[in-house]
């Protein structure tokens, strides 16, 4: 008999990155409340910097380190090379954005505020050679590039990051520090969180619909599109600094976009399995919620962003509140009960119960019910200045991630 | 989905080992083995006292393939106490959906 749990890592370098992350899901949704004036106004705001970076390590990054230390030596087929290093960063990864968020909340970017910087920074780089050293003794996949290349972006974000909480308090950046801040957030989305997306997607969904073609070309045209036009974005906003290549790269990226979106239909015309669960129902409105911070972003290059500088606050907000939590509301759902099947279930005795058992269907339908028109009053609260709408997002986004987080808490009990 | 010759001299072992491994569910779609159609064969050594399960997975990279084999072979066992079982993984020929019975195909939404 082969050891079943021959690839999969240890509890403790995954269950507690979603537990923490559905936490933060909660306190995010009780900021975007307690903060909802701030995002009728300019982008650049403490509480905004606060809640985005909040939603950006607290709540997605977190629980997406936590999924590709399962993935990760699922899709290599290798031990994590490190399970020890999880517990580590996880710890750098809470203590990092606990300093950071506080000082940009209050605005004081001070000794906590670089130290938490430096943390976060910290665990990203070791996270990042974990999974470097995990994948690269592993098969070549496009998964495996994705996941590789999606890292390296993380990284660049957050150097650039530190970059400007440095030049926040002691200006030497040539340019304007909002220049910089809109090369920083672009990476960190197309780079980081969409290749990531795009990566683990493309693995999975074939996976679980049981799709008989994938078309490798798709992915490989994605990968290359999405990384070359980055890299453009990239080097013109840090060196050349024209804007001449701007239809260039939004062309680039757009085509990988489409290449993707190919990809997963190919997946869902020949998938064997037709009835969809809730987890990838949300999976498949989430890549269609992508369009909506396309559509925010071509209104911001169309218009005068100095006049209605609320757009960029929408189309951050788009990203993150539509398509990365809807994404990872049902993700969780769809990897969280079977990580903790695996590690009750035995080798030598039949199951009782099946990853579909330890969780409620009918929970996340209802999450969902509630957090989708919470997430489309806030966004329409931005769009038109009206606060009123954001307190009555903001009030069923936080009834939907408390539900959340006790389902979440509810399956990994089922541990003891 | 796979069927057996009642005019095999072991057929009824193996008939008893096809039964057990309708208790083996994949565990993401919650469907049995059997009626999924990735059992392919099942070889008796009757000397030997020895079972093979000739089966496949739904894709080659399952994070679960190796629960659902050591089930495969925990099953058989269980119901053949006499006998070992091992489980061969296969990948030709591949799997499709001409091999999921009619109640697995009802049950994935066909």
């Amino acid at each position: 008999m082969k050891p079943p749990d021959e690839h999969i890592p240890s509890k403790t370098t995954i269950i507690p990155y979603y537990i923490v992350a559905a936490f933060a899901f909660v306190l995010l949704s009780v900021l975007c409340l307690v903060a909802g004036n701030a995002f009728t106004g300019h982008y650049f705001q403490p509480r905004i910097l606060a809640i985005t970076h909040l939603a950006v390590f607290g709540w997605a990054t977190m629980i997406i380190f936590g999924a590709s230390n399962q993935l990760t030596p699922v899709i290599c087929e290798q031990r994590l090379k490190s399970e020890k290093l999880p517990v580590v960063i996880i710890a750098l990864l809470m203590a990092g954005t606990g300093l950071l968020v506080t000082s940009f909340w209050n605005f004081e970017i001070n000794a906590l505020a670089y130290t938490g910087g430096i943390l976060l920074l910290t665990a990203i780089v070791l996270h990042a050679q974990n999974i470097y050293k995990t994948a690269k003794a592993g098969k070549e996949t496009a998964v495996r590039d994705f996941m590789l290349m999606a890292h390296l972006w993380l990284v660049i974000t957050c150097t650039l990051g530190f970059i400007l909480l440095v030049n926040i308090r002691y200006p030497y950046l040539s340019e304007d520090h909002l220049h910089y801040l809109r090369i920083h957030a672009s990476v960190g989305m197309a780079g980081w969180f969409l290749q990531l997306v795009i990566g683990i997607s493309s693995k999975l969904v074939p996976m679980f619909l049981l799709s008989r073609t994938e078309k490798q070309k798709l992915l490989n045209i994605a990968y290359y599109t999405i990384n070359i036009g980055l890299a453009f974005f990239l080097l013109e906003g840090l060196v050349f600094r024209t804007r001449w290549g701007q239809l260039f790269y939004l062309v680039s990226i757009t085509t990988g976009i489409i290449a993707y979106t190919l990809y997963i239909r190919t997946c869902y015309k020949t998938a064997i399995r037709k009835q969809l669960d809730n987890g990838m129902k949300q999976t498949f409105l989430a890549l269609v919620l992508m369009s909506l911070p396309f559509i925010l972003l071509l209104a911001i290059l169309l218009t005068r962003v100095d006049i209605s500088p609320n757009l960029i606050t929408a189309y951050g907000f788009a990203f993150f509140g539509g398509f990365i939590s809807t994404i990872i509301m049902g993700q969780t759902f769809k990897t969280l009960p079977f990580i903790v099947w695996m590690h009750i279930t035995k080798p030598n005795t039949l199951p009782e119960v099946l990853p579909k058992d330890l969780f409620n269907e009918k929970w996340v339908k209802v999450q969902m019910l509630l957090y989708l028109p919470g997430y489309l009053l806030f966004l329409s609260g931005i769009l038109v200045k009206l606060v009123l709408l954001i307190y009555a997002g903001s009030i069923l986004m936080i009834v939907a991630s408390s539900l959340y987080l006790l389902h979440v808490v509810l399956i990994v009990k089922k541990l003891k | 989905m796979m069927e057996l010759n009642i005019a095999d001299s072991d057929y009824r072992t193996k008939m008893t080992a096809l039964e057990a491994l309708h208790q083996v569910a994949d565990p993401e779609l919650g469907i049995n083995i059997v009626d999924l159609g990735l059992v392919y064969n099942i070889y008796v050594d009757q000397p030997g006292k020895e079972i093979t399960v000739e089966m496949t997975l739904s894709t080659p990279s399952c994070p679960l393939g190796n629960f659902i084999t050591n089930h495969a072979a925990v099953a058989v066992e269980s119901a053949l106490p006499d006998y070992n079982a091992t489980v061969n993984l296969v990948w030709e020929p591949k799997w499709n959906a001409d091999r999921i019975s009619p109640q697995g195909k009802a049950e994935l939404g066909w």
